[in-house]
């Protein structure tokens, strides 16, 4: 989707806050959302719809209010998509049928056990051979896609080179409607003078992920 | 059941924009305390995954594979080979860290990381990300000026040192293993875990030094 959220390379944002205090929540707030989007989900939901529910936010909101505030958009809205809210309710603060959570709350070591079994392998192995080999020149495709997507504006049109092939992995844009179809999944990397106008002789890379259907010879 | 339907996304986030509280603790507040009285979260449960996340799930882990990596040329090499596996032998395995990839500076070569999309971060081994990561100013400008962005972090980057930039747009997630300071020789791994700064695993802090533990 071109939204808000496909920054990379966008121009205007001023400078980075390098002095902000190191500790993990800056707000009580901030730790009770983190925990409550860890603790609260549809079975249905994937990691992409989820990223497609948070990129819907209204744009100011999407540019102008904290990472965890996003999240209480985000979390709120895909709760009330899934049936688990009402609009009605969380907009008014009442509960329509209250009960009683059952069961012990979980302690420290449920959580740490809790966030190690988190690990979840979005590789998958597929029949359809690769159709690019390490070192091969491709281009990403200028054309981009609606809906949910992980093929960021910056690198469309560009040409890079595969630096690596990772296998196949759930493609992000069928993931977001749901479905689980894997593509083979690469490491492609541009030099900075392909990507920015003023990057003329410069030499840094930028890596980026791909899926294959991302990509094409140029 | 989600309906995927991104126009029906659209008005809800319409909906809450408008009616929510401006402040968000009180926005926060409000989806918990409904969340409780219809018994689906416990907030003595939100309080321990508080405090799991302030104390244990941290740099700190992070720090220690680095400090592990450094005098143990095996596990480094399997570290390097395939993360997860490696920092499953320390437990930190976990949340968003199943296609963990370690990139190492050199002498040659800095790495910096960014998720230009959204704000990917390895979890389970690095805890929660800095705010600055999930900010416009750094997710634009890393990939576009990574060098002025260093600079802003006082990180300033000789022109024959390669500079690679690690946008996270898959599930693949990246930790920088940065170099191991002078001056260490015969540090135990606690010692050397010390020196090891979050924003050293992220690649915004190049040149750890035998003070950088005391300064953090």
């Amino acid at each position: 989707m071109d939204g808000v959220h496909d920054l990379g390379g966008k121009e205007g944002f001023g400078p980075i806050d390098v002095n902000e205090p190191e500790v993990p929540f800056h707000h009580p707030w901030e730790g009770r959302m983190w925990a409550i989007e860890n603790l609260t989900a549809a079975p249905d939901w994937t990691i992409d719809w989820w990223r497609h529910v948070r990129e819907l936010i209204e744009p100011v909101d999407y540019l102008t209010r904290r990472y965890f505030d996003q999240w209480m958009q985000t979390q709120t809205a895909a709760l009330i998509d899934s049936g688990i809210l009402t609009l009605e309710e969380v907009i008014s603060g009442g509960v329509v049928s209250a009960r009683t959570m059952t069961g012990s709350p979980m302690q420290h070591h449920d959580v740490i056990a809790m966030v190690a079994a988190r690990a979840k392998d979005y590789s998958h192995q597929i029949d359809v051979p690769p159709m690019f080999k390490e070192g091969e020149e491709v281009r990403a495709r200028l054309m981009g896609a609606t809906g949910h997507t992980r093929l960021p504006a910056y690198v469309r049109g560009r040409v890079g080179a595969i630096h690596a092939h990772h296998g196949a992995h759930v493609f992000p844009d069928a993931s977001a409607r749901g479905e689980e179809r894997p593509e083979h999944l690469y490491s492609v990397v541009f030099r900075a003078d392909a990507l920015w106008p003023e990057a003329s002789g410069r030499a840094e890379k930028v890596f980026l992920d791909l899926w294959e259907s991302y990509l094409e010879r140029p | 059941m989600a309906s995927f339907i991104a126009d029906r996304i659209v008005e809800i986030h319409r909906q809450l924009h408008d009616h929510l509280p401006s402040e968000p603790a009180l926005r926060v507040k409000a989806l918990e305390s409904i969340l409780v009285a219809r018994g689906l979260i416990d907030s003595r449960t939100i309080d321990a995954w508080v405090e799991a996340y302030s104390e244990d799930i941290g740099p700190k882990r992070g720090a220690h594979v680095v400090a592990k990596a450094w005098l143990d040329p095996a596990f480094k090499a399997r570290l390097m080979a395939d993360g997860a596996a490696a920092i499953n032998e320390l437990g930190y395995l976990g949340d968003a860290t199943s296609h963990l990839h370690v990139v190492e500076n050199t002498a040659e070569v800095h790495n910096l990381v960014v998720c230009t999309l959204c704000s990917c971060y390895p979890f389970s081994v690095l805890g929660i990300a800095p705010n600055w990561y999930k900010t416009a100013a750094y997710r634009s400008r890393a990939v576009r000026d990574p060098r002025g962005v260093l600079a802003e972090f006082g990180v300033v980057i000789e022109d024959t040192i390669e500079v690679r930039v690690w946008d996270s747009t898959a599930e693949l997630r990246y930790l920088v293993l940065p170099q191991r300071p002078p001056g260490t020789e015969g540090w135990n791994e606690a010692r050397l875990a010390k020196l090891v700064t979050r924003n050293s695993m992220i690649g915004t802090h190049r040149d750890l030094t035998p003070k950088t533990g005391e300064a953090a």
